[in-house]
């Protein structure tokens, strides 16, 4: 035997990323709350006073961005420091990196906090951030895998647990999705512009999205689920060939199933069928892990009554299989067309996020801090009513979004017999699950009352104990830095002891999903028919459509009217992949709020669009929207234009040669001309031609248009 | 022994595939005499796929596994090392279970019991976490078969060959089911009213009716009382777009977006139009507070609105 080695675990780290994840996530679930208020009383939007950083589609973004990548990407890292140091018997291979990565990361999380509701965004799902952070971001990201594999590799165990596996995984796999979706060319500080267009664009965002489901809020969870469970029940892992053959499948297929974002919409039929049978064929390895976890219990279920922990684990685990078959069945294209654009999906993700990311978060936490601070749980009782608050509260959001979801879409689709929409008024729709709005907003009450009182039972807990920042250990040396096969052992074990290997089969893996669904998209013409109408926007729209992503329009507007007889009666034709070859970023959105703008475009006269964004309750009696009087007197900045105009026709826009130079003439023109049409409408204010609202009028007026100018048909 | 279950599972589930199948594909062709032989042929083709996929899979376990004993092998040799006989005996004995018992093991559950778990704990642990060498679940390799199954059945009964429908396929069919429905609801109704035959309603519930209507989507733009705003007021005598049922019933159903006038055709039925359209006749000359000044021209019937002298004798504004 060789000699031991004695060595330290660094607390600290864990300590500081559990701490940085329980108050991020109050902060998150805070926010969240704010904007499920907004839907009930949009006064809370507060735009109606000038105040332009708290409205809902700023909000949204920065609610989405604090749970995943604050509260649950610190719980993660708080998570994968514990337990990696002890899988691997070392300290984690650098101090100084741990605390870069920590402090960069919060640096990340802070100016997430500040652009965002500054509306400095570029309206990806989950890719908000500008391009000066998505490089800090990648930076850390670096950081964090360089640290991850120094430790892996000084490691004193000769195998890697399957935790680590996951880690493993996670890691390469999200470098590749940020560093992707994040091709984009700047055209400012903080403004850019994807390099992929319209359907492609589309594509590479639920590639990036989907999976940053799959591979930021589940294959890391799973690792550590692998290693707080069993440690938590004191049993062993049920099935060690279930955890190779779930990993391997897992991985190889969750990247696929992005596709299953954008059925029935102008994404060619394979790709989305694509989408769909991968989604199906998910079920398995998702529920694998389920499957590991539960059948692990067997034999502590008695324990389960008593320990808070094991209870929050347990409905945890429950939450992802429970999320995990709805997703493929929401993936089949008759169900998808029910939840796409309603709050069932709301409800589906927050079965995700609350159930399994938030109670494995809280299960882990509860485990760990009575550990690291020596000492017991400050309060059982307190642990408990977390829990029982906490599950209720997810019932009580999770419920009336599915009855909103359904009830919304049925009303959607109902005609009349003589064939006319039955709730022609987009808003009748809307009114209609208000009620339900106001059951989900006391859901999330109680989840966020509960996850204070845990966080008030750690603080407890810590406050009693007394703090351990280097915990001692001790481990054989490992001899040679290539594990030998041992005979009658598992084919298996051989990767088992190559991290690189390892790393190297999981790139491949997940790589070629991606491949086969994104290069033939981009790179193949015929893929997306072009139509020789739609032209490129005029500098003032395109001012306006980054005025639309800065408000957040698209986080509860869609643009993508699908091939159903309800949606084109209701909006117009259907969407052809053809219209959206000038859209960087894309904007077909993913919920509707509000109705469909796909055609919005010369439906209403310029004025409603000025009165409608002054108080949209003026138009729409009983609208949500908040009001965004602010746009009527912020003064219009045309300076970005010419850096706007090169960067786009660097990506293939075919704005004429030396066209920047006259783009803001050509955009004062436009305004003049919209300004005027305001005017003789009734609006009596002068100077309107220097003013954000004539930019996204001229926008919203040119939407879906380019399609009609064909001699084609309309309604005659 | 070994094949001999690998093969069983895979034709029950064939089997049961191609029963879900008969059910799933009868409603998708239009008629079902025509579809016949394609659909025949379709299965047949997933039958074989499902099989040469199932094959490829085993082969691809086979292969993986037969390299690590090669790399164990080489390993061993050249650390000089005896490698013990290959221990792949089975850990449960199945002696003594009866039919039923062994099926379910096969393709249900077979888990160890927990106070036989020595017997297959492995012999690492990690941190103090132990792993058990458990079967995979049969019914969950199973549920995983089906699924590849059906995703190869999915993929070739829409794109390799199969009958199944595009989407926008399917979206004309949903619409031409609908056309049809729409003209039977239609024939001989009082919904069949358009421009050239509406005439105004006077009865007082109708134009209750129709005041409803205004009051829920006209009085952004037009006013509580038709005194108009961001839309002309309809309470003077001058008309943009002519006055008379006929001429509103017209701008209400068509709309005049180029004037921000929305179409209503898909919100209103042809009988609500009329109605609101009636309604809005009845505000003329009310003298609202705060009305919009005149525009358009002074409106005159020059034709009775009754005549019957057919679709382009619209009644004209007068100059």
């Amino acid at each position: 035997m060789s000699r031991i080695e004695q060595f330290q675990y660094d607390n600290r780290i864990v300590r500081a990323f559990g701490t940085a994840s329980f108050i991020w996530g109050l902060v998150g679930m805070l926010v969240g709350l704010i904007i499920a208020f907004q839907l009930i009383y949009p006064p809370l939007n507060f735009s109606q006073y000038g105040v332009p950083f708290l409205t809902f589609g700023r909000l949204r973004p920065l609610h989405t961005n604090a749970v995943i990548f604050a509260f649950v990407g610190n719980g993660m890292f708080t998570g994968i420091y514990y337990s990696l140091q002890r899988l691997l018997k070392a300290r984690m291979f650098s101090d100084t990196l741990s605390w870069i990565h920590f402090w960069s990361w919060q640096v990340v999380i802070l100016c997430a906090a500040v652009t965002l509701p500054m509306g400095l965004t570029n309206s990806s799902e989950y890719a908000e951030l500008s391009w000066p952070i998505d490089i800090l971001i990648t930076l850390v990201w670096v950081v964090f895998g360089v640290n991850m594999f120094g430790t892996i590799l000084k490691r004193r165990e000769d195998h890697l647990y399957v935790a680590i596996w996951f880690y493993i995984a996670t890691w390469v796999t999200v470098a590749i999705l940020h560093i992707v979706r994040s091709f984009e060319i700047p055209y400012s500080l903080f403004g850019s512009y994807s390099v992929f267009a319209g359907i492609q664009d589309g594509l590479v965002q639920w590639w990036y999205g989907h999976n940053a489901v799959a591979f930021f809020l589940t294959t890391p969870y799973l690792g550590l689920m692998y290693y707080f469970l069993p440690k938590a029940a004191n049993r062993p892992v049920y099935s060690y060939k279930l955890s190779i053959i779930h990993f391997w499948a897992l991985i190889f297929i969750y990247i696929w199933a992005g596709p299953h974002h954008l059925l029935y919409t102008s994404m060619p039929d394979w790709v989305q069928s694509l989408g769909t049978v991968f989604s199906i064929m998910l079920i398995a390895p998702s529920w694998g892990g389920m499957l590991n976890g539960l059948l692990t219990l067997r034999g502590a279920w008695d324990r389960v009554r008593q320990d808070p922990v094991l209870k929050f684990l347990v409905v945890a685990v429950t939450a992802y299989g429970m999320a995990t078959f709805e997703g493929p069945m929401l993936s089949i294209k008759s169900v998808n067309a029910i939840s796409h654009f309603t709050d069932w999906t709301i409800a589906h993700v927050h079965v995700g996020a609350l159930g399994w990311n938030g109670f494995l978060t809280f299960g882990m936490l509860y485990w760990l801090w009575p550990r690291i601070y020596r000492t017991n749980l400050y309060s059982t009782n307190l642990a408990n009513i977390h829990f029982w608050v906490g599950t209720l509260g997810i019932i009580f959001y999770a419920v009336p979004m599915y009855w909103a979801g359904w009830t919304q879409y049925f009303m959607w689709r109902e005609f009349t017999p003589e064939g006319t929409l039955a709730w022609g008024n987009f808003l009748d729709t809307v009114k209609q699950i208000v009620p339900m709005y106001i059951i989900r907003g006391a859901g999330g009450l109680m989840y966020f009352a509960g996850a204070a009182i845990g966080v008030y039972n750690l603080y407890k807990t810590g406050a009693q104990g007394s703090f351990l920042a280097n915990e001692a250990a001790e481990a054989p040396a490992r001899e040679s830095y290539v594990p030998k096969a041992v005979a009658g052992e598992y084919w298996h074990k051989w990767i088992e002891g190559r991290p690189l290997q390892m790393l190297l089969f999981s790139t491949i893996l997940i790589a070629i999903g991606g491949i086969v669904q994104i290069v033939p998209m981009v790179f193949i013409e015929s893929q997306v028919p072009k139509i020789s109408t739609v032209k490129p926007y005029t500098p003032l729209e395109l001012t306006g459509r980054d005025l639309y992503i800065r408000e957040g329009c698209v986080g509860c507007h869609s643009q993508m009217i699908r091939p159903f007889r309800a949606e084109t009666e209701r909006y117009g034709e259907y969407s052809k992949s053809g219209e959206y070859v000038y859209d960087r970023p894309f904007l077909f959105g993913s919920k509707r709020t509000g109705p469909d703008l796909m055609r919005e475009g010369k439906k209403y006269p310029d004025s409603w669009h000025y009165n409608h964004m002054m108080d949209p309750t003026t138009m729409s009696p009983g609208s949500l929207m908040p009001a965004y009087p602010y746009l009527l007197d912020y003064d219009l900045d045309l300076s970005l234009l010419p850096s706007k105009i090169a960067a786009l026709r660097t990506l293939g826009t075919p704005y004429p040669r030396n066209f920047e130079k006259e783009a803001i003439g050509k955009a004062k023109e436009q305004a003049l001309v919209i300004a005027k049409s305001l005017n003789e409408q009734g609006i009596k204010d002068s100077g309107l031609e220097n003013k954000e609202i004539v930019a996204i009028i001229a926008y919203l007026q040119r939407l879906g248009t380019d399609i009609k100018i064909q001699p084609v048909e309309t309604s005659k | 022994m070994k094949k001999k279950k690998y093969l069983l599972l895979f034709f029950w589930l064939v089997a049961s595939v191609s029963i879900w199948a008969q059910s799933a594909t009868t409603p998708a062709g239009p008629d079902p005499q025509v579809g016949q032989l394609p659909q025949i042929l379709t299965w047949v083709l997933i039958c074989a796929a499902a099989a040469l996929f199932f094959v490829a899979m085993l082969y691809m376990i086979k292969v993986n596994q037969f390299l690590y004993k090669r790399a164990i092998q080489l390993e061993a040799r050249l650390n000089n090392v005896n490698l013990p006989e290959d221990a792949d005996a089975p850990v449960i004995d199945p002696a003594g279970d009866d039919f039923w018992t062994r099926m379910r093991k096969k393709y249900w559950e077979d888990a160890v019991p927990i106070d036989r778990e020595a017997d297959i704990i492995l012999h690492h642990d990690y941190d103090g976490i132990r792993e058990l060498d458990n079967r995979l679940p049969p019914w969950w390799v199973n549920m995983f078969i089906l699924t590849i199954v059906y995703g190869l059945g999915y993929m070739i009964y829409y794109h390799w060959g199969g009958s199944g429908l595009s989407q926008t396929q399917e979206y004309e069919q949903e619409v031409a089911v609908a056309k049809k429905e729409i003209a039977l609801a239609l024939a001989g109704k009082a919904n069949a009213v358009d421009e050239s035959n509406v005439v105004a309603l006077t009865e007082s519930g109708l134009l209750g009716e129709g005041e409803l209507i205004y009051k829920g989507n006209c009085v952004a733009c037009h006013g509580q009382k038709g005194e108009g705003g961001v839309g002309p007021n309809f309470t003077d005598e001058y008309w943009i777009h002519g006055g008379g049922i006929k001429n509103v019933f017209k701008t209400i159903k068509y709309g005049v977006p180029e004037k921000g006038m929305i179409s209503w055709q898909a919100q209103l039925k042809p009988s609500d139009m009329q109605k609101v359209g009636s309604y809005i006749l009845t505000l003329g000359g009310t003298n609202p507070p705060n009305p919009k000044a005149p525009q358009g021209v002074i409106w005159t019937e020059t034709v009775a609105p009754q005549d019957s002298l057919g679709k382009d004798a619209l009644p004209s504004p007068t100059k």
